[in-house]
């Protein structure tokens, strides 16, 4: 049987969630996290230059990251924000592959999106569900997350980072908007 | 166009096509969601409405009416109110029996907001515990949301194909079929109320014996009337106590659900053919059907 949308749904999900894991990297603490071998945390490449983006309640701490190409890297805290739950790592990397980020004021209810992090410890794992609602603060998806997702990317369909997941409240995912990333890299670390 | 792009375009915009005719109902502590069926007509999930008074309808556009109930159904969870408003958008039905089960839908509350998943299982004609016979099942896989009842469940295309509820059942989250809303809404509508069919009988279940069961080309369960309401429609009819029921229109019954199946709204006042064991010899009684005495309180 040939499918008319399916299949081309199928890969073309696939190839978003590549793309995805390849702007994605693991945040590690270096305290009693570290002792378990699970991630903390995910964290968005935001920058080629090595500027990771990550919520303030991964980043506690000294972390190393661990890039998609799996090397570990010792990472500074330039910026952290708990208010916003946001935080600005910096590691010593060139022309790392960096997100593209969307604008999280454009956001339709009902359209796709992705998360990718580190989900109880499984590593860049997928999640895909859609916008449940809009709002100056926060985005809601209707996203099955878990512990491990914070700070990862929450991506529309071009694949466009328009969030980061920072919340599981009742079965709804919540996200920092990407607005309130630009701003807070703008403000704290004016770039 | 890339075609997860045009997926997520469709989704967005079946949710923009639906949200028009969602409501806030405001009949408890916590808000839940309505359809506004037609011009004035606001249908709901019956277990949303705790009061009968005070109740206030958020409409699309954000403005807050008053609402008066104009019927309600605990058996099939409906209830329909009515507002002073012809100006705002109606629901635009789909066809739910071209549900089929993997079928994406989306379930839709109030401003708007939307919950993505499939039809999980569809299944025939069933009693609810509260009593209603609900035409089909139509089991869904998405999270129904804290005040996501009596909203609707839309198509990939927007069109509503169902009213959300988490009412009828535990832990299941389950869709009414939109033809049964309006059927069931019509009757509302109408009298207030949904009849159900009544006989003025108490029965209990017995096995028949094997010997009579071969002569009689029987099954092997039957009722046994253990009371029958004087000058009720099945003592018009002379059925007797003792009398042991064992099919209603042609039909086996051997539980009073097989009964309750058989005196759907439509059966008032009807004539129903009842065949009886009657000192073990076959009878036949037509009992005119009557309507079930509502419940006061």
């Amino acid at each position: 049987m040939r499918t008319v949308l399916a299949e081309p749904v199928a890969a073309a999900a696939s190839s978003l969630a590549a793309r995805l894991a390849g702007i994605t990297v693991e945040v590690r603490g270096h305290g009693r996290d570290a002792s378990t071998g699970a991630p903390a945390g995910a964290g968005v490449v935001w920058r080629a230059d090595g500027l990771i983006l990550t919520n303030a309640h991964v980043a506690k701490g000294a972390v190393s990251i661990v890039l998609p190409d799996r090397r570990v890297l010792p990472a500074r805290l330039a910026a952290r924000d708990v208010e916003q739950d946001l935080a600005a790592l910096v590691v010593e990397a060139t022309g790392l592959s960096a997100a593209e980020i969307g604008d999280s004021d454009a956001l339709r209810v009902g359209e796709l999106v992705l998360a990718v992090g580190n989900p109880l410890g499984v590593v860049r794992a997928l999640s895909a569900g859609l916008v449940h609602a809009t709002g100056r603060r926060f985005i809601q998806a209707d996203l099955r997350l878990a512990p491990g997702n914070s700070g990862g990317p929450l991506a529309d369909a071009r694949g466009r980072v328009v969030g980061l997941n920072a919340m599981i409240v009742g079965e709804l995912a919540v996200a920092v908007p990407s607005r309130a990333g630009w701003r807070f890299v703008r403000e704290r670390l004016g770039r | 166009m890339d075609t997860l792009l045009s997926l997520s375009n469709d989704l967005a915009a079946a949710v923009e096509r639906a949200a028009p005719a969602v409501v806030a109902v405001h009949a408890r502590r916590l808000p839940s969601t309505g359809i506004h069926w037609q011009p004035g007509i606001v249908v709901t999930a019956e277990h949303t409405v705790r009061t009968a008074e005070d109740i206030t309808v958020t409409m699309a556009d954000g403005r807050s009416l008053p609402a008066v109930l104009a019927g309600r159904d605990p058996g099939t969870d409906l209830a329909v109110l009515r507002v002073a408003d012809a100006g705002s958008a109606v629901a635009t039905p789909g066809d739910d029996a071209a549900l089929r089960v993997g079928h994406m839908v989306l379930a839709i509350g109030y401003g708007p907001r939307a919950s993505w998943g499939v039809i999980s299982a569809l299944g025939p004609r069933w009693r609810s515990w509260r009593g209603g016979d609900i035409d089909r099942l139509v089991r869904l896989d998405l999270v129904l949301y804290p005040g996501f009842s009596g909203g609707p469940l839309v198509d990939a295309a927007g069109r509503v194909v169902g009213l959300n509820t988490s009412g009828l059942a535990r832990e299941t989250r389950l869709a009414l079929p939109v033809t049964m809303v309006t059927r069931v809404t019509d009757e509302l509508l109408r009298k207030g109320h949904v009849s159900r069919g009544y006989l003025g009988l108490g029965m209990q279940p017995v096995r028949l014996p094997e010997p009579l069961r071969a002569q009689l080309g029987l099954g092997a369960g039957a009722l046994i009337v253990v009371m029958v309401e004087p000058a009720g429609p099945a003592a018009r009819a002379g059925v007797l106590l003792g009398d042991v029921l064992v099919a209603l229109d042609g039909a086996p019954v051997s539980d009073l659900d097989d009964v309750q199946a058989r005196l759907g709204s439509d059966r008032v006042g009807a004539e129903i053919l009842a065949v009886v064991l009657r000192g073990g010899v076959r009878t036949e009684l037509r009992i005119t059907v009557g309507e079930q005495p509502r419940r006061r309180g």
